[in-house]
């Protein structure tokens, strides 16, 4: 339509996204029933949006960021939205990330990253997991990449810290 | 630089892949490739705690069952094109009223029922020139309980007819405008569940299609038949 070559339907597009998407919603619910309806919610707003999407850019991003405002403007992301207070801090803030490992174990580590406020989970799923750069990530939550780092920074001071508090 | 130890940034920019200091420095200092060791640890682990598995295959069932609905507007359009230009054969012989209906019934389901969409007779009207070989006569219907709403052009046996969606309330009726010589010769009863009103005029075959009383059918012949006396060319 706009140049000789044939456009990507949304399907094509968005479809191999379902698992990360869905990975997404799980971690900004935390309820994987709201998360699927999330997900659902999220593909009928990118497929109504899509005559808006530039195919030169990253649709990844895109979709992430559509399913991110569709989160926050839903009733648990209002609740989600105003950032819990800080951890009191712990006494062995410094715990070196060689114990760290050593205690890690994947429950605790993920009960640890579930108390997380919703801006620190997020950006470790973005980073840790979908493996997306800081200017994907910035992309995706609308917010610049001296943010993305700063964020993931705490982020990940805080689950050490958190860990090492558990324990 | 090279000299210099790490910040705990530099060490997480580096694990993450982005931009980071020389990386010389790690083959000189141990601290500091512990310290790149150990966040690569923690990135692995923290993906490790945060998987939940692949999205449950009713999600992807969903999703893909609104295939349906992901469909543009145009296919189905063309669906109901392809299936009305291999009804017309048929057509021919049966009675035109029923196929009117279906037709009727079709369009006004459908989500872009009119291909011109104008409240406004000077639009509509001449819209049709060219597509149809005749002028469809559309009245003022501003002091009647009608409104239009817009028109489109349909097939009958092979030829084009005008299509006029007229509204009352929240009823629809369907108007359709033949060519006399190109008209459904054989009109039929009117079915069940809907009421139909056909006339002619000016050498124009008029039948209207809609689920309301059919006296408000009559109105609507005779906010036609009066323009076309009051109007004339």
């Amino acid at each position: 339509m706009e140049d000789g070559r044939e456009r990507q339907s949304f399907e094509e597009l968005a479809m191999p996204l379902l698992d990360s998407l869905y990975r997404y919603a799980r971690w900004l619910t935390r309820n994987p029933t709201e998360a699927e309806d999330l997900v659902q919610e999220a593909y009928l707003k990118g497929l109504r949006g899509f005559g808006g999407f530039n195919p030169g850019s990253n649709i990844k991003a895109w979709m992430f960021r559509i399913l991110r405002n569709t989160f926050l403007t839903s009733r648990s992301g209002l609740r989600a939205v105003p950032p819990e207070p800080l951890d009191e801090e712990i006494a062995d803030g410094s715990t070196p990330e060689s114990h760290f490992l050593q205690r890690a174990d994947a429950d605790a580590l993920r009960r640890a990253i579930e108390e997380l406020p919703v801006e620190f989970r997020e950006v470790l799923l973005l980073s840790d997991v979908e493996e997306m750069s800081y200017k994907e990530i910035a992309e995706a939550l609308s917010i610049p990449i001296g943010t993305v780092t700063s964020r993931l920074m705490r982020a990940r001071q805080k689950v050490r810290k958190a860990f090492s508090g558990r324990k | 630089m090279i000299d210099q130890h790490w910040t705990a940034e530099d060490v997480e920019r580096f694990a993450d892949g982005e931009a980071s200091p020389d990386e010389r420095h790690l083959r000189e200092c141990v601290r500091c490739a512990n310290a790149v060791l150990a966040a690569a640890h923690m990135k692995a682990a923290i993906r490790g705690a945060m998987d939940v598995g692949p999205a449950p295959a009713s999600l992807r069932a969903r999703l893909t069952q609104r295939r349906s609905t992901f469909a543009p507007w145009w296919i189905a359009a063309a669906a109901v094109l392809a299936a009305i230009v291999v009804l017309v054969p048929f057509l021919r012989r049966n009675p035109a009223l029923p196929e009117l209906v279906d037709m009727h019934v079709t369009i006004v389901g459908s989500a872009n029922p009119v291909d011109v969409i104008s409240t406004d007779r000077h639009t509509v009207k001449p819209w049709f020139e060219g597509r149809v070989p005749f002028a469809v006569p559309v009245p003022d219907l501003a002091s009647t309980p009608f409104r239009l709403i817009g028109g489109r052009v349909v097939y009958w046996q092979g030829n084009q007819a005008a299509y006029l969606l007229i509204g009352k309330a929240a009823h629809r009726i369907s108007l359709f405008v033949f060519r006399l010589e190109n008209a459904p010769k054989n009109l039929g009863p009117s079915p069940p569940a809907v009421s139909t009103l056909s006339w002619q005029d000016d050498g124009l075959l008029f039948v209207a299609v809609a689920d309301v009383p059919s006296g408000d059918l009559v109105a609507l012949r005779d906010a036609f038949t009066r323009q076309r006396s009051e109007v004339s060319p």
